[in-house]
């Protein structure tokens, strides 16, 4: 009964919206100076939407988000493990408050702090020319948008990482090597698994909004960086042809939910194997110990 | 045999805890020290850019990009352009209040969620606010935008056509899906005697809640709250669609500038905004920090924090 609430509030601000955008998908723009129309009910739109233009930016978003996705990994991994497991526990809070300050100052004002630095007439290009390289050749490209990303979604990553290690039992460790466990083994059977809920979190925290991302590109990117959620929004803010951008938010929303389950099948598969694969192990291994 | 069970595992710790420091200080364990420089370069890279548009900010030219000379005249225009004030009290008006759309939501919402487990209507509702977590916010923002059209001029749902509304009803969704979360991390931990103690004692529902639900769960509510406000104040994607020209928050109007000119007061103005939040959250961390005196309850700041954390990635 509590939470009828916010299901109301929910069916009514999230799901007949995106209901409403479904159905003008079907449709058509029906002249120049109409945004959608519903009297026709055809697939045409979606049709249209998949122009190789659109294939091209949206692959090259794909490849953004999943190569940003695996960088924010590899950079927050290392970070929370020495925040959760080696910082002592009264500089935690200060350190995990450490995370969210930069966070909390505003995601595009943090972009425009890039944009400074990478720009031509920047502190960076300035030092650059001094050594004699010339100016570099840093803003509107590929890489600043993947910069730009990855620095932006890195605390989604750092903190569910730190959550899942900071309950951790660092006694686990201990026994690990009592046992004659090296670090290693230490770090691949108790760390890792134990960290799998927030790797998991983690990586669906930062791809989901990485793909429909378009602030990001639009400071960074320039036309070599575009993304495709720039291409959905210029056909609502632009194009004012409603019925094709809701077909191209609908393609959007349908990718990120298959890339989302098949990922989350992957991880139960990949789960599964290492722990029977695991299980097998430590029976194998416990005569070896002990002798 | 269970007693001594107890009592060889409790003991067990004790020597290896106590070894441990000593073979620390002895000597600097390589992999330790790359870890501990691997994390401060972490947090060199987080504060970088905000150093930057720090920095920038006693930019006296007129270009935000290009640095002229030091100087504060930027300070002196970000406050003296109503603009810019304008979008600034915009945003913090819609904070605040869908923070506390979300809060109540949620709160409600995640109560229910914990107490009620195993029913039919929880999978459902999880997958609901679960979806609107894996929606993105462009994807949100453009079904709005004529969702909203729709209710304020076809239905005739006149509040539906203030800029302030929309915003606050655009802010108010990912954030409450993330307060249930919180909330219900937090409540699923905790045991109903208490209440139900209360109950036989012959205390009346509203009191119970008052003097006993309410505070366990006050924790989760606070770093929910504090969360959904900084979501929304951060949010320009589903406010760009959403707002209209009557009520520009302060990232569509940074948004708008940079289609345009960029001046450096927009630097002033958000390390002006960086110092608020800053302030803010020191309160928040001294009364969570005197609840914890109090209350003498385990759960810190960071725990707090955590549990935030904890709350969403536990989708």
């Amino acid at each position: 009964m509590l939470a009828a609430p916010i299901g109301v509030w929910l069916l009514f601000f999230f799901v007949a919206p995106f209901l409403l955008i479904v159905w003008y998908s079907f449709g058509e723009k029906p002249s120049l100076y109409e945004t959608h129309g519903n009297d026709v009910f055809t697939l045409q739109r979606y049709a249209d939407a998949v122009t190789p233009a659109f294939l091209s930016t949206f692959g090259r978003t794909l490849q953004i988000s999943l190569l940003g996705t695996v960088l924010c990994l590899l950079i927050a991994f290392p970070m929370a493990y020495w925040m959760a497991v080696k910082l002592p526990s009264r500089y935690q809070g200060i350190a995990l408050g450490l995370v969210l300050v930069p966070y909390w100052t505003n995601f595009l004002v943090r972009t425009l702090g890039w944009q400074i630095t990478l720009s031509p007439s920047s502190f960076v290009a300035d030092i650059s020319r001094s050594l004699g390289w010339g100016t570099p050749d840093l803003l509107y490209t590929a890489g600043a948008v993947q910069l730009g990303v990855v620095y932006n979604y890195l605390p989604l990553m750092i903190l569910p990482l730190y959550v899942a290690l900071e309950r951790m039992d660092p006694r686990l460790l201990e026994a690990s090597r009592d046992l004659g466990g090296n670090a290693f083994a230490g770090f691949r059977r108790i760390t890792v698994p134990l960290a799998v809920p927030g790797i998991g979190a983690g990586l669906l925290l930062v791809f989901v909004p990485l793909m429909g991302d378009y602030v990001t590109p639009a400071v960074l990117g320039g036309a070599a960086g575009s993304m495709i959620g720039q291409q959905v929004a210029q056909q609502f803010t632009i194009a004012q042809n409603w019925a094709l951008g809701s077909a191209m938010a609908i393609i959007l929303m349908l990718a990120i939910l298959a890339v989302v389950v098949l990922f989350g099948v992957l991880f139960k598969i990949v789960g599964l194997i290492v722990s029977r694969f695991e299980h097998v192990a430590v029976i194998e291994d416990a005569p070896g110990v002990s002798a | 045999m269970t007693a001594v069970a107890e009592v060889v595992s409790d003991a067990l710790p004790v020597p290896g805890a106590e070894r441990k420091p000593l073979g620390r200080r002895r000597r600097i364990d390589p992999a330790n020290a790359l870890l501990a420089v691997w994390g401060v370069l972490g947090f060199l890279f987080l504060f970088f850019p905000v150093l930057v548009i720090v920095a920038y900010s006693t930019n006296t030219g007129r270009l935000l990009q290009s640095y002229q000379g030091f100087g504060f005249n930027a300070y002196v225009d970000a406050l003296s352009n109503s603009a810019i004030t304008d979008a600034v009290t915009v945003s913090l008006y819609v904070a605040v209040f869908s923070a506390l759309v979300s809060a109540v939501l949620g709160s409600l919402a995640g109560v229910a969620m914990a107490r009620r487990a195993g029913k039919a209507w929880i999978g459902w509702m999880t997958a609901l606010l679960g979806l609107v977590l894996v929606t993105p916010e462009i994807v949100n923002g453009v079904s709005l935008l004529p969702w909203f059209v729709t209710l304020g001029t076809d239905l005739g749902l006149t509040p539906v056509n203030s800029g302030l509304v929309r915003l606050i009803i655009a802010n108010s969704l990912f954030s409450c899906a993330v307060v249930t979360f919180i909330v219900r991390a937090r409540m699923a931990g905790l045991s109903q005697s208490l209440e139900e103690a209360a109950a036989d004692l012959g205390a009346p529902p509203v009191r119970r809640f008052l003097d006993i639900t309410f505070p366990l769960m006050r924790p989760a509510v606070i770093s929910g709250t504090l969360l959904a406000f900084t979501l929304s104040l951060d949010n320009t994607v589903l406010s760009s669609f959403v707002s209209t020209a009557d009520a520009t928050p302060w990232p569509v109007y940074v948004f708008a500038s940079v289609r345009s000119t960029l001046r450096p007061s927009i630097a002033a103005m958000s390390t002006l905004m960086l110092l608020l939040t800053l302030v803010a959250l020191a309160l928040v961390a001294l009364v969570l920090f005197r609840a914890r005196k109090v209350t003498g309850d385990g759960a810190g700041l960071a725990a707090t924090l955590a549990g935030g954390g904890g709350g969403v990635g536990g989708n």
